[in-house]
């Protein structure tokens, strides 16, 4: 009975496993091993043991900068989005004429082009010219230059991830549509309130959702790149030079794989740890139906 | 969930379940008939021919005119095909293609990729692949910018296709209006600082609304105040040389001036491909460095502005005709399987073997050439009276105290580093010397590492 | 659910409407900027009320001409083929494989459960940018590059994102109700095939969402792995109007428009048939 079981899971599980052997396992590897490496992309890697990591903690004050910057992306960035993001969804879960109109404009900075929401953006912060600016300005505040500003930009740029907040809400909106009336029903016999309706029926039917969106919320913001890359390039003064860039950097404009490749490892074990932390705290706070 | 609601789920169920699964193979059916039952148009007109895969930056209109060199390459001789591939997205294709073994035969790029990709013997010496006598002919033709470039630990690796050279432009209007006469640009920094002051104007809350003149890209003025970043002589980096720190002093004495923060509230934080808003032709400046294709944005946008162009004036014991050029390269790399026929190309682009015939591609793209043969063909005669205020960049091509970035093979990141110190310094968070010194220690560190890249510790 | 009252309905209503000003601009500013001359995209003058802010945003004169030509750079019915041909295998390949890899997951028993899961995670951990190229030296080797391969077989062997998501789901199911099936003489096959995905539909709805997004959207697949202009999707398309030497805004926007707008209809139209439709027929508990 037990083998059979172990086969079936197996079997089920076979098309990740697979994967894992043929397509993602090799290349996994390989920059673990390119990370004890100086591979330049142009000739073969050759084996330097530690030196990468000596360099990385000894050497590049811009690891640390980088790091600090993911960081404090992260701290903010992360729960902001959760807590908007529960927010939104549960009164886009609101039963009122309309509310599938409301759900596709919340979810419009997603599928709207990065490129597109990119130029916006630029736009609507331009300390001049920008609706954000001219804004302040009618309230009499002169307002800052934004991305242009060392102490603003990280804001700036959180801000505007909470704005593309569209695909966690859609996934706590199915958590939401999940949860069984009969739960609410029995809340209402007992007279509960809304508020602890939502604290006692609500929120913890959505723990799996949040803890997921929790978990790729610190594994996204870690890797944190795109609008970085597209809109500051890292600056002012490196405000904006997350790890991501920094590595990217690092990898396909200083030529240097091999580093780049030992960065992503030490952000590796910084996100296992930190995702194997929130992994232990599940039992406390999550509720899955059994 | 009791038995009664497992009932009344399943038909429901079940019944959208098919009826998602058949769309979805609906959807599958129709793409695989669309994609097999679709012949796409053929690419190659010249099916006997050699190929040769060139990857380059242009898109849109400047693909098609890209294109059309092509076919005229195509068309001229008998032996090779051009086949050419829009590659967006920076290098980062070329790269992997390059690490994979399959690199194209010819690659338009950015100057900085000559250094760091030539120190790993990615790409192929053009000086070894051309025949000596069209190579010593070829030597003493180009513009000393356009060789220095492409020049890197005694080889030559890069073709310019196009160089950039900058200058002034200024508003004849804002002069009259200011009492200066636009007919005297001044000659020298100093009085350039001078007149600056004179053209800026301000609203009554003291915010800018015209910018006289503010300096930027720390190059250039390295290259005015008789700076540099390479002692060619010592053949190493000189980041901190004395007039390296007198030219950042100066644009931070700007910031001092006019105020960092509120020039940059002025400034618009656009992208400067914008090219249609370029914040020069609404009259938000007087006085702007830029480059020369702002003359064919000119002419398509506002073709009535009145404006005029001169070279940047030197300060006290600086060069004169001086600015920092960077350009666009074709290059070989090292795994291209056909040599021959992507140098073949190049020259005809380039006006190598044709300068009268290459003359007429650099009119359309509106580019620099690389020899004084090409400018002085007929029909880029024509052009240059045809856009007068383009001659002083044509003018600037030849001056000797061009400069252009020091050839080291950390080159990539001693520019982003540079663009940090001017930012340090002009924001006024770090005196210009500290500021140089700072990146000098970075590029130092950044050097050291590197050479362990290429010489491996035991 | 009891219906709200309708002070409540209108005090919802309020704050959807507040709320999604910011997040209708990018749609209206696209659209506005598509049908704009090129010197209306960035203005430079300083406005000083919102009126003057909107009038920015109204584009004067109407240039319909831009899409006409945005669509000439762009052959438009052949990389919306491509793309569509695409995007229906990843759909499917993604969705399918990673229910059945997430129902291993969270609802039966096997040795090597907790270390194949935790792998799984611990992929989507490590930054992309170090394994893109022993990942392209791969599928050269496999002789895959320059075709879709690259880009649609990684797909039918289960996504990370989507595992997690659907295990988290499939999780939330009583494991009672399997183990009455299990002891009705129901198959694995069948608890997972007539019971969980009817079961976790919203959630496959939003794994086949946000798969077609992925697809549709793919920048560096195509631009990686393909050579041939022929073979591009409008994603990788539309970067023609973005170059190192000058962009035309107009056009883009005017593509990206035609790009997106069917999206946002599609959008509105899943969202109505899967996730309300859940709400009737999905009780569970």
């Amino acid at each position: 009975m037990a083998r059979r079981q172990n086969l079936t899971g197996w079997l089920f599980a076979s098309p990740v496993v697979i994967g894992l052997l043929v397509f993602t396992g090799y290349p996994f590897l390989a920059s673990l091993y390119l990370s004890f490496c100086e591979y330049d992309i142009f000739n073969p890697p050759t084996w330097v043991g530690l030196n990468n990591y000596r360099i990385l903690f000894t050497r590049d004050p811009l690891f640390w900068t980088s790091l600090k910057n993911v960081l404090y992306y992260t701290v903010f960035a992360v729960p902001m989005g959760i807590t908007f993001g529960v927010a939104l969804a549960m009164l886009l879960d609101a039963k009122i004429k309309g509310i599938s109109v409301y759900r596709t404009i919340f979810f419009l900075p997603s599928i709207v082009p990065v490129v597109a929401t990119s130029v916006l953006w630029l736009w609507l912060l331009n300390p001049r010219i920008g609706l954000v600016n001219t804004l302040l300005r009618l309230t009499g505040v002169a307002g800052p230059t934004w991305l242009g500003d060392p102490a603003w930009s990280k804001p700036s740029l959180i801000f505007m991830g909470v704005w593309g907040v569209g695909g966690s809400m859609i996934i706590y909106l199915a958590g939401l549509k999940d949860i069984p009336v009969t739960l609410y029903e029995a809340a209402l016999v007992d007279g509960a309130s809304t508020w602890q309706r939502i604290r006692h029926v609500t929120l913890p039917m959505i723990t799996p959702v949040i803890f997921f969106n929790l978990v790729m919320g610190l594994i996204g913001s870690f890797q944190y790149f795109t609008q970085a890359f597209i809109m500051t390039g890292g600056g002012p003064l490196d405000s904006t030079l997350f790890y991501a860039l920094h590595l990217f950097y690092q990898a396909f404009m200083y030529l240097k794989m091999g580093y780049a490749s030992a960065m992503a490892w030490v952000l590796f074990v910084i996100v296992v740890a930190v995702t194997a932390v929130v992994f232990k705290t599940q039992g406390r706070w999550v509720h899955y139906g059994r | 969930m009791d038995a009664e609601a497992r009932a009344r789920l399943t038909p429901v169920g079940m019944a959208l379940l098919v009826a998602r699964i058949a769309s979805v193979a609906a959807a599958v059916a129709v793409a695989l008939w669309l994609y097999l039952g679709y012949t796409p148009p053929k690419r190659s007109s010249y099916p006997g021919r050699e190929k040769v895969i060139f990857w380059h930056m242009w898109t849109s209109n400047w693909a098609e005119v890209i294109n059309n060199i092509c076919r005229r390459f195509n068309e001229s001789q008998e032996r090779y095909e051009v086949v050419p591939l829009t590659v967006c997205g920076g290098s980062l294709k070329t790269l992997i293609a390059t690490a994979g073994g399959d690199p194209p035969d010819c690659m338009g790029q950015w100057e900085t990729v000559i250094p760091a990709w030539a120190e790993r013997g990615a790409l192929t010496p053009l000086d070894e692949l051309m025949e000596p006598g069209d190579w010593a002919r070829l030597r003493d033709k180009m513009y000393p910018a356009v060789r220095e470039i492409g020049t890197y630990k005694g080889h030559f690796y890069g073709l310019a296709t196009g160089m950039n050279i900058w200058a002034c432009y200024y508003r004849p209007s804002h002069f009259k209006e200011a009492g200066f006469d636009p007919d005297k640009f001044p000659k020298t920094l100093e009085e350039l600082d001078a007149i600056a002051e004179k053209l800026y104007r301000y609203d009554k809350n003291n915010n800018i609304t015209r910018i006289g003149f503010t300096p930027w890209g720390l190059s250039h003025w390295i290259a005015l105040f008789g700076g540099t970043l390479f002692d060619y002589d010592r053949n190493e980096l000189s980041i901190c040389h004395p007039r390296n720190i007198d030219a950042l002093a100066w644009m931070a004495g700007y910031s001092n001036k006019y105020g960092y923060d509120r020039v940059l509230q002025f400034q618009a934080g656009l992208p400067s491909t914008m090219e249609a808003s370029w914040p020069f032709m609404s009259g938000a400046y007087s006085i702007v460095v830029d480059g020369q294709w702002r003359i064919q944005q000119i002419f398509e946008y506002m073709p009535n502005l009145d404006y005029r162009t001169a070279p940047i004036p030197p300060p006290a014991g600086g060069k004169e005709n001086a600015c920092w050029s960077n350009g666009n390269f074709m290059i070989i790399p090292s795994g291209a399987k056909n040599k021959k026929g992507a140098l073949e190309f190049m020259s005809f682009w380039s006006g190598v073997s044709d300068p009268a015939r290459a003359a007429e591609f650099y009119t359309w793209g509106g580019w620099l050439p690389i020899t004084p043969d090409v400018a002085n063909a007929p029909i880029y005669q024509e052009y240059i009276r045809k856009f007068p205020e383009f001659k002083t960049f044509v003018d600037i091509m030849s001056s000797p105290n061009v400069q252009v970035t020091p050839p080291t093979p950390v080159q990539a990141y001693l520019m982003h580093r540079l663009g940090w110190a001017e930012d340090a310094a002009r924001r006024e968070v770090m005196s210009p010397k500290a500021a140089l010194e700072t990146i000098r220690d970075e590029v130092d560190r950044e050097l050291k590492n590197t050479r362990v890249s290429l010489k491996p510790a035991s | 659910m009891q219906k709200h009252s309708f002070y409540t309905r209108l005090a919802i209503h309020a704050v959807l409407i507040i709320l999604a000003v910011p997040f209708t601009m990018p749609l209206i500013w696209m659209i506005s900027t598509s049908l704009k001359t090129k010197e209306q995209i960035f203005p430079n003058e300083v406005v000083t009320s919102i009126s003057g802010f909107l009038a920015e945003w109204r584009p004067s004169p109407v240039r319909w001409a831009n899409y006409a030509e945005g669509l000439r750079y762009v052959p438009f019915p052949l990389y919306l083929r491509n793309t569509l041909m695409l995007c229906a295998f990843n759909v499917t390949g993604a969705v399918l494989s990673s229910a059945l890899v997430a129902y291993a997951f969270a609802k039966l028993q096997w040795r090597g459960r907790k270390l194949i899961f935790s792998i799984v995670i611990a992929t989507m951990i490590l930054p992309g940018q170090v394994t893109m190229i022993p990942t392209f030296a791969l599928y050269r080797w496999l002789g895959w590059y320059g075709t879709y391969l690259p880009m649609i077989v990684p797909a039918f062997l289960g996504n990370a994102f989507f595992i997690f998501l659907l295990r988290q789901f499939f999780m939330t199911i009583p494991d009672d109700l399997c183990d009455a099936a299990r002891i009705d003489g129901c198959s694995e096959w069948g608890i997972f095939w007539r019971m969980m995905l009817p079961l976790a539909k919203p959630a496959l709805a939003t794994c086949a969402l946000f798969q077609f997004l992925g697809t549709w959207n793919d920048f560096n697949g195509p631009l990686i792995y393909l050579n041939d202009q022929n073979k591009y999707t409008l994603a990788y398309g539309l970067q023609q109007f973005l170059g190192s030497y000058g962009s035309e805004w107009a056009l883009l926007m005017a593509a990206t428009t035609v790009f997106t707008i069917p999206i946002i209809i599609l959008f509105f139209l899943a969202q109505r048939t899967f996730i309300q439709g859940i709400a009737t027929t999905g009780s569970k508990g």
